[in-house]
């Protein structure tokens, strides 16, 4: 076996969505319905509902209210992503269609049973078994290009984005074409920098960003006026800046780190991964302006710590194996990198509250755990500090920070703890009598 | 080798200069740690080392607000707050302002500032960290213990005992010494069994000209000063009879509250005071721990007391309350003060410039220098023989107020570390703008504001985890 024929990951075909819960919302609708459009209805109400967007960000319902007549263009993503999760679900077998209607496996109601048991890990494990054989292999692939791509933090990716505003800009002053090569030039030198700072490296990209510019001005888009002197559309604004952060994350991934597909394919690799476990991706870590992809799990052929459990046994004799230790192995140096963090975060706020997500990037990221674990060890710790057992004081509010807006809110999850989402924490090092 | 007489070959020197004393100072007068300790015995952090001047704006405004206004007065002002304009967060020199407005308050009993209109003591309270004062119960607790601290009780027991003496034993001499150390021996004395002892005077006779006061008829049997002309034995209750009567006896809220809001006041007025300022520093402490429920009700409370129960205090304002707020805490407590009804009581943004409100603002550039100034001049070997601001030159004092923001604390910081360098870099007799600038990189480290990046960030090696052996 040891001499199987590696394969090549179908890592391109992966269908366009981000939540491994649509699997659920699809699988629950057909359950109740059997008819293709009763069965979308269903899905539309149930997306919202488990608050399931079309982006890799939860909808928040303040923002978006489910009861809202939908757009005709909204319809018609709901019904795209609708399909793309069919397609999904025939491949593994977990429906099938019969005359026109569409019908649940035994797969798909083993499936259905282990999500509305409560497991959803188990779910999520149980689709990423599917994903792995199906696919050939993508996370194996994802996991192993993050480890040869960065070797002097292992596994570390960083994608740094700068928008105008974090290099001195002022939206009101970007109007001409002019504007944005400007913007251009300064950008492509704090990347230049970022890169040999970070790995090591020396890079030019001035070729790169013309061919950016250049694309920004030819047709079909015409995004940009040739003419330097000349205004854009205001209305524009957001797509060219966006374009320049898709430019400059695909940059990365395909020049520096060898990803050979495109940005769309690897975004939703890593946040399909990160929802098992497998890998951690975030746009949020508190001191870094821009995007870092690390591996929770490792790929060998065994794990001599116990604190890997593994997932996947390839025909290689390989097997993909998760860090998730236990509680009770863990729960001192958590609760040593929980303060430490917290005292990293409040080196630059006075408040004694402190943004609970920002907390959990830097505590993930150092002790390399998932966002669930992580959430599963802090309900732990929190529960030990009620019952006054933990040696510090937790404090967890549903507030807001008085100085955060509410859009620094809108794409980070909050935590759920207790049975609430906590949105910051306050830490008591005091030893509690 | 006869170790007893051979001596080393380099004889030991006879003399050297002390660190900083090129710079004509015998320390560094600058913390390495910029926050006020009240209880520190160092004068560089106990709040000591204060210029006045700095301030002048603020204490104005206090005076003429608040401690020249009679406390006779039924609309004097009972609740003011101190509010942090600035935005640059802790270090603006709050802490230290109140513990100087409280001994220029105590100095005298506000009757030199008022003119002999108000005799008023001032009380200084900080809610403990970690969100242990959380609830108004918490807070009174802190408010009876710092006037135990401040040994304003004893005071009072002392000044009860003294004119009663003179009434009962009139022959008897007694002087009151003017200085601090002599007034606290005094109270020391008048308030120990011992003294009437030695001078063989009987004090139940005292006890009982004091009970006599018109303020203490309406005092429970209970309360400690009545206590002791009860039993055959006449001795002084002192400070600590009355914490025990707090701790211990009095379990109940409620009845903490009566004690401190009413019957201590009696005392106090027999004492012959007719107010007390309650400075409450870092205020945010409390909000800042508590749900959106328990801040109202904070707020509910606190109304009650100041304003509209039932308590002595809410009738005739007896304490008057100082909140120090940071930039952010008005917005905190915005609500919880709109739905007790505090906000019509003393709105904390009220829509004009209100008489209550006191804004804390940055400090300038000239504060800067004033500021550097008075540290130096309190480490002065010779007084005389420097311009004041050496080594420093004025646009060294400048930078460095760019650099921290004008905020006090980090610029005392700056200053520390710049001395401390270049008192170890030999020939280096001035700090100007040049070598500040070189020493930049060092001090902004050195005030570690801020996250450190992804880089420096300490993260576990998976790889290695899952392939050592454990």
């Amino acid at each position: 076996m040891a001499n199987a024929v590696p394969l090549t990951p179908r890592i391109s075909s992966v269908k366009r969505f981000y939540f491994l819960e649509y699997f659920y919302v699809l699988l629950k609708s057909i359950e109740k319905y059997a008819d293709r459009e009763q069965i979308f209805e269903s899905f539309k109400v149930l997306k919202q509902k488990h608050r399931l967007g079309e982006s890799k960000y939860r909808i928040r319902f303040d923002i978006e209210d489910a009861s809202e007549e939908l757009s005709e263009h909204q319809i018609s993503r709901f019904r795209y992503t609708f399909d793309e999760v069919i397609d999904e679900a025939r491949e593994y077998d977990l429906i099938t269609e019969q005359q026109g209607t569409l019908h649940l496996t035994p797969r798909g109601a083993e499936l259905l049973g282990l999500y509305e048991g409560g497991d959803v890990r188990r779910f999520n494990v149980f689709l990423f078994e599917c994903m792995e054989k199906e696919y050939q292999e993508p996370f194996r692939y994802l996991v192993k290009l993050l480890y040869e791509s960065s070797t002097k933090k292992p596994g570390l990716l960083i994608f740094p984005t700068y928008s105008p505003r974090q290099l001195g800009f002022r939206r009101e002053e970007i109007t001409r074409s002019a504007d944005i090569m400007n913007y251009a030039s300064v950008l492509v030198d704090r990347l230049e920098r970022d890169i040999d700072e970070h790995l090591g490296m020396q890079r030019n990209l001035d070729e790169h960003n013309r061919e950016l510019l250049a694309r920004l001005q030819s047709s079909p888009s015409r995004l940009l006026p040739t003419a330097p002197s000349e205004q854009f559309d205001p209305r524009a604004y957001n797509k060219i800046i966006k374009r320049f952060r898709d430019h400059w994350i695909g940059y990365f991934l395909n020049k520096i780190y060898g990803y050979e597909q495109s940005l769309s394919s690897f975004e939703r690799w890593t946040y399909r991964g990160k929802q098992i476990g497998i890998v951690y991706a975030t746009d949020f870590y508190p001191s870094f302006e821009g995007r870092i992809v690390y591996p929770t799990s490792v790929v060998l052929g065994s794990a001599q710590s116990r604190d890997f459990r593994r997932l996947y046994e390839y025909r290689d004799g390989m097997g993909l194996f998760v860090h998730q230790p236990d509680w009770e192995s863990i729960s001192d140096e958590f609760v040593k990198e929980l303060v430490n963090g917290y005292f990293t975060l409040r080196r630059s706020n006075r408040n004694y509250f402190v943004n609970l997500s920002s907390l959990r990037e830097l505590v993930c990221y150092s002790l390399k755990i998932s966002e669930y674990l992580f959430e599963e060890f802090l309900e732990r710790a929190y529960r030990l500090n009620l019952s006054r057992k933990l040696p510090i004081g937790i404090s967890l509010e549903v507030d807001k920070l008085p100085e955060e807006t509410t859009a620094m809110y809108l794409k980070r999850e909050p935590v759920l703890v207790d049975g609430r989402y906590r949105n910051i924490i306050a830490i008591d090092v005091a030893k509690r009598s | 080798m006869d170790k007893l007489t051979t001596r080393p070959t380099e004889p030991s020197p006879e003399d050297a200069p002390a660190r900083f004393q090129r710079f004509n100072l015998y320390d560094n007068p600058f913390p390495a740690n910029p926050v006020v300790n009240q209880d520190s015995t160092d004068k560089r952090i106990n709040g000591d080392v204060y210029e006045m001047e700095i301030r002048s704006r603020e204490y104005e405004r206090m005076v003429r607000g608040f401690l020249q206004t009679p406390q006779t007065d039924v609309n004097h002002l009972r609740l003011g707050y101190i509010v942090d304009t600035s935005y640059i967060g802790r270090g603006n020199g709050k802490s230290a302002f109140l513990v100087n407005l409280q001994q220029a308050i105590n100095r005298e009993y506000c009757l030199d500032i008022s003119n002999g209109v108000n005799k008023c003591f001032a009380l200084y309270l900080k809610p403990e960290p970690g969100g242990r004062t959380k609830t108004f119960a918490s807070f009174v607790d802190l408010l009876f213990h710092s006037m135990l601290r401040a040994g304003i009780v004893d005071t009072c027991l002392a000044i009860l005992r003294l004119e009663a003496l003179s009434r009962v034993y009139p022959d008897v001499p007694l002087e009151v010494g003017e200085s601090d150390q002599e007034l606290k021996d005094t109270v020391r004395a008048l308030n120990s069994e011992e003294w009437y002892k030695d001078r063989q005077l009987e004090y139940r006779k005292i006890g009982r000209a004091i009970v006599e006061n018109k303020y203490l008829q309406s005092l429970p049997l209970t309360f400690p000063i009545l206590r002791e002309t009860q039993y055959l034995r006449a001795e002084p209750v002192r400070q600590e009879d009355f914490e025990h009567t707090y701790c211990e006896g009095l379990r109940r809220p409620a009845e903490r509250m009566e004690f401190v809001f009413t019957d201590l006041i009696r005392l106090f007025q027999a004492a012959g005071f007719n107010g007390a300022y309650v400075l409450v520093d870092d205020f945010e402490q409390i909000p800042s721990f508590q749900s959106a429920r328990q801040r109202t009700d904070f707020a509910s409370e606190l109304r009650a007391c100041l304003f509209d129960g039932l308590s002595l205090n809410a009738r005739i304002g007896f304490y008057n309350l100082f909140l120090v707020l940071h930039a952010g805490v008005p917005r905190l407590i915005g609500e919880a003060w709109e739905q007790s009804g505090m906000a019509h009581r003393a709105p904390i943004e009220p829509p004009f410039a209100a008489r209550h409100v006191i804004p804390f603002e940055k400090l300038s550039k000239a504060h800067a220098v004033l500021l550097l100034r008075k540290y130096l001049s309190e480490y002065r070997i010779d007084a005389a023989g420097s311009d004041g601001l050496a080594p420093f030159t004025e646009g060294a004092v400048n930078v460095i107020g760019e650099m921290s923001e004008y905020n006090a604390a980090r610029m005392l910081l700056m200053a520390y570390q710049l001395l401390e360098k270049a008192a170890s870099t030999e020939g280096q007799e001035r700090i100007d703008e040049a070598f500040v600038e070189s020493a930049k990189e060092e001090l902004s480290l050195d005030l570690g504001r801020d996250i450190p990046g992804i880089q420096e960030a300490a993260s576990l090696d998976l790889m290695k985890k899952a392939q050592d052996e454990e």
